[in-house]
């Protein structure tokens, strides 16, 4: 049994700003965004790829960073919320959230925001049931999909 | 998650040759979307994890003459996003539409699902109503062809050598004329694992007689099969109702048999009962 903790480079692009760090090899994407580098918009929810709470952009496609190895995002293009917008200049998406009231809590908020920009990026028109479907891997604790979804469907088209 | 060491192969000769070396201490993984919650619990131990994500002969699905190969990491949002496979084969992309959720489907890869060999995984039934076969590399073998339904014969254990890599999978193209349909019934929409589903092949003749029939439950069992039994009971005759009813029987009495009588069965006999009947009345009409 290895007990070493040897760690190992990565290097990849995160909101295109080039990163290297040097990384335990069984460390996951979400733990590397979140607690080495400080960009902790992404959440830690149920680190089993059921909530959605750590949807990030990974080369275009949404996926959950709480079931990526980090050292597997070597040389890709990562999309955190952090990159989305600034508070001086809103992404339409989050504009569009804030005027439907479409965050209670806020927890799943940054995972439904990214999951919707990639659904957006691939298919600027969804219909309502596309919408359902593309945020059906992201669990809202406080119910409030109504909104969520009235808050995409206002952004597209 | 217990400490392994990590590496990405760059050529399949490679990863052959990391893998031959290592042997039972290496897990490969391609997703991850199954074994990273398998390391975390500390279900698995490995010392070396090797990533196949970064191997181009494992990409892509190609049209071949007789055949359609699909790259053991093509993921599953490849597969329902792909105009081969909707025209040869819409249950294997039904299959991989019912898979998990958009982020899963995105991650997740049709050989991972393979060599995971859950007994909830949603493309294996697809597969084996297809006769899908394997493609296998290893440094002392060389590359082999293994039928999915010789591999897959205990849950959760595919029967690949230690040192093999599963690098695609070949389906034959179908004759004209055949039909395909993949049904799914899960708790939620998204993410569910497969309570049930069903996979099936059917061709009938110019006369309306069936000609051909394949069907694998999925899910209701530790292992996917064929119902044989109950395909026989359609083969050569023409689909009326008396006979769509009866091998409806058969399925669920085939699939009881096998597992005994559980605290589900009470539900999921009826339940599989009118997936089998509706499926079939689909793919009949």
């Amino acid at each position: 049994m290895l007990k070493g903790t040897k760690k190992t480079r990565l290097r990849m692009k995160v909101n295109g700003n080039p990163v290297e760090i040097m990384i335990k090899p069984t460390w996951t994407l979400l733990r590397v965004l979140r607690e080495e580098l400080s960009l902790p918009g992404t959440k830690k929810g149920c680190e089993q790829g059921d909530c959605g709470a750590c949807t990030i952009i990974l080369d275009g496609k949404a996926v959950n960073a709480c079931l990526v190895l980090a050292l597997q995002a070597e040389s890709k293009e990562i999309e955190t919320i952090e990159g989305l917008g600034t508070p001086e200049s809103l992404h339409p998406l989050q504009e569009s959230f804030l005027k439907y009231g479409a965050v209670q809590c806020g927890f799943c908020t940054p995972g439904m925001l990214m999951v919707a920009k990639a659904l957006l990026d691939k298919n600027p028109r969804p219909a309502v049931k596309e919408i359902k479907q593309g945020i059906s891997g992201n669990l809202c604790r406080c119910t409030g999909y109504v909104k969520i979804i009235k808050a995409i469907q206002n952004v597209s088209g | 998650m217990q400490h392994f060491e990590f590496y990405t192969a760059r050529h399949i000769e490679d990863a052959l040759t990391f893998l031959s070396e290592k042997g039972e201490r290496c897990k490969v993984i391609a997703g991850g979307t199954d074994l990273i919650p398998a390391l975390r619990k500390e279900d698995i131990h490995p010392d070396f994890v090797l990533n196949v994500l970064e191997l181009r002969s494992l990409n892509g699905i190609t049209e071949l003459n007789h055949s359609i190969r699909i790259g053991s990491t093509v993921t599953f949002t490849e597969m329902v996003e792909s105009d081969i496979l909707s025209h040869f084969f819409p249950s294997l992309v039904q299959a991989a539409a019912s898979v998990g959720s958009p982020q899963i489907r995105n991650r997740g890869t049709i050989g991972g699902n393979i060599a995971n060999a859950s007994p909830a995984a949603d493309v294996l039934p697809a597969i084996l109503a297809l006769d899908g076969e394997l493609e296998l590399e290893s440094k002392k073998l060389g590359t082999r062809r293994l039928p999915l339904s010789e591999a897959i014969v205990a849950p959760y254990r595919a029967q690949f050598r230690q040192d093999e890599i599963l690098t695609g999978i070949f389906i034959k193209k179908l004759e004209s004329g055949t039909r395909s349909a993949f049904t799914k019934l899960g708790r939620r929409n998204a993410m569910a694992r497969a309570r049930m589903n069903l996979s099936v092949i059917l061709r009938l003749n110019n006369e309306e007689v069936v000609e051909e029939l394949k069907i694998v439950p999925g899910a209701v069992m530790p292992v996917a099969k064929r119902m044989e039994r109950a395909e026989k009971m359609l083969i050569g005759k023409k689909p009326e109702t008396s006979v769509v009813e009866a091998t409806a029987t058969a399925i669920v009495e085939e699939i009881v048999e096998r597992t005994g009588v559980r605290w589900s069965t009470e539900y999921k006999v009826p339940v599989m009962k009118s997936l089998s009947k509706r499926i079939l009345g689909e793919l009949l009409t």
